[in-house]
């Protein structure tokens, strides 16, 4: 793989998906709702550094899943569709470096996001009790490593269903890698054949509530250098999947 | 430079299999500007696909100065303009210049150059800071004939280049590939404007339904025919019907 070559097709993507105003509109919206946190804190009881904690954590997972909901499932699709494709992929481009820099180009304005988001949480937590627990800093980077992982989720999606459908699926997936607990706390109750399916949904699926580490914020837990190297480990060996899976598709495709 | 051997692409709808090129072969050699042409629907822009790599043939198979079409190497060798060219709207026409010089690893200096150059080449000097976006069709095509020869291609590949365009423009047009070919470049264009093709093109291929039915030089199929190339033209796609 040229490295140059997937080098411009990440800047291309980044700036390309900055041009989105639904981008400008999601994070100006999330920056105002985690500035409304200090309001929510300043009405609870004693509690206002956790209820700032926990809303701005949440509202920026959540804005961070819209983009990739939105854009992300959009990317190859529009390409496609403008026939801008075609500029790049008649050059010596490979199907491989393609999808990776789509990836790869939102993944970065993913964490340009995060980043804004994250000051804004930062500032007002900092603001408010005068001083930031390193477990923040953690809470986001596992945030942005979860919009990563399910960037790969909505990329493999949209190289062979719609849009729409990639969103819808990319939620289910979403949905499920967080209750992948509950999935296997059913499977240990259900049938035998009942068994195997939820069990081989617990294994298939990512399971996203390892990268929940919000509650430890509160109590200033930080995870130490095992946890964050598992952490990273599942996130780059599921990524990875997704990618090599996703390419696998995206390389049969005709335009 | 390039040959197409015994080439087949079949698409499905719904249940129909339709074979939109059949068993096609044709050779274009160093130097030569060769005409597909053909009308609407005959398989033009599916072969020119082709040989860009962004469709992939059922059967036989096409080769560019030895290389596999949709091989990276084979991609290196060519320019491409497909019909109705699109670029990103968030770019200046400097900027789509640059992006495909990266995506061909031209170093920055001489990119910068080569742009230059084409952008004065194509007429598009006083655009060249402006958003692709505000260009009107005529501007995407010189656009897109600039993006085509950033590489200095050994075979450039143009899918319907004066399509659409005013009498000024394809006057325009029509000279920048004449003055590419008084230079001596390849060049393998698909139209279906007879007048065009038989102005520019050293040898032509009448393709109908996927085949062709007709083949050679313009002047010596004028003269073997002994009728004009639009005559001959339509009188063997009516004999196909």
């Amino acid at each position: 793989m040229k490295y140059k070559v997937l080098w411009a097709i990440t800047l291309n993507t980044f700036r390309e998906t900055l041009r989105d105003k639904l981008l400008y509109s999601l994070v100006g919206f999330a920056v105002l709702v985690i500035a409304a946190s200090l309001l929510a804190g300043s009405v609870s009881l004693g509690q206002d550094a956790r209820v700032i904690q926990d809303f701005s954590l949440t509202a920026m997972l959540v804005f961070l899943l819209i983009i990739t909901y939105f854009i992300g499932t959009q990317l190859v699709f529009k390409e496609v569709e403008r026939k801008t494709i075609y500029l790049v992929l008649s050059k010596p481009v490979s199907r491989e470096t393609f999808y990776l820099g789509k990836f790869f180009g939102l993944c970065l304005t993913i964490l340009v996001a995060g980043l804004i988001m994250a000051a804004m949480f930062l500032i007002v937590l900092y603001a408010k009790t005068h001083s930031v627990p390193v477990a923040a800093y953690f809470a986001v980077g596992a945030i942005i490593l979860e919009a990563w992982l399910l960037t790969a989720v909505s990329l493999l999606f949209s190289s062979f269903t719609s849009p729409l459908s990639s969103a819808i699926y990319t939620f289910g997936v979403t949905l499920i890698g967080h209750g992948s607990a509950t999935v296997w706390l059913l499977s240990q109750k259900a049938s035998p054949v009942m068994r195997g399916i939820l069990e081989g949904v617990y294994y298939l699926f990512p399971n996203l509530e390892k990268f929940n580490l919000r509650n430890d914020v509160v109590f200033n837990l930080s995870p130490d250098g095992t946890q964050v190297g598992l952490i990273l480990l599942y996130f780059v060996g599921y990524t990875a999947f997704l990618l090599i899976l996703g390419v696998a598709v995206f390389r049969k495709d005709e335009f | 430079m390039l040959t197409i051997r015994n080439l087949t692409k079949q698409f499905y709808q719904r249940t129909d299999e339709v074979t939109v090129v059949n068993n096609l072969s044709l050779t274009v050699k160093k130097g030569q500007v060769f005409g597909l042409i053909g009308p609407n629907g005959a398989g033009k822009t599916t072969t020119v696909k082709l040989i860009a790599g962004l469709l992939f043939a059922d059967k036989g198979r096409i080769t560019i100065g030895g290389f596999p079409a949709g091989s990276l190497e084979a991609k290196r060798k060519i320019g491409f303009m497909n019909e109705n060219p699109q670029f990103y709207y968030h770019l200046k026409a400097r900027e789509v210049l640059e992006f495909v010089a990266d995506l061909f690893e031209i170093d920055k200096e001489l990119a910068s150059k080569k742009i230059k150059a084409l952008l004065k080449e194509v007429g598009l000097q006083d655009a060249a800071e402006l958003a692709v976006r505000k260009f009107s069709k005529g501007m995407h095509q010189r656009l897109a004939f600039a993006v085509a020869q950033i590489n200095d291609p050994e075979l450039l590949i143009l899918d319907e280049p004066l399509d659409g365009l005013d009498p000024l423009g394809r006057l325009d047009f029509k000279q920048m590939i004449l003055k590419l070919k008084k230079s001596g470049a390849t060049i393998f264009f698909s139209s279906h404007i007879l007048s065009d093709v038989e102005e520019i093109c050293d040898e032509v291929a009448i393709l109908h339904k996927g085949r062709i039915i007709a083949q050679g030089a313009p002047k010596a199929l004028v003269k073997s025919s002994k009728q004009s190339l639009e005559e001959l033209f339509v009188r063997s796609i009516r004999n196909e019907i």
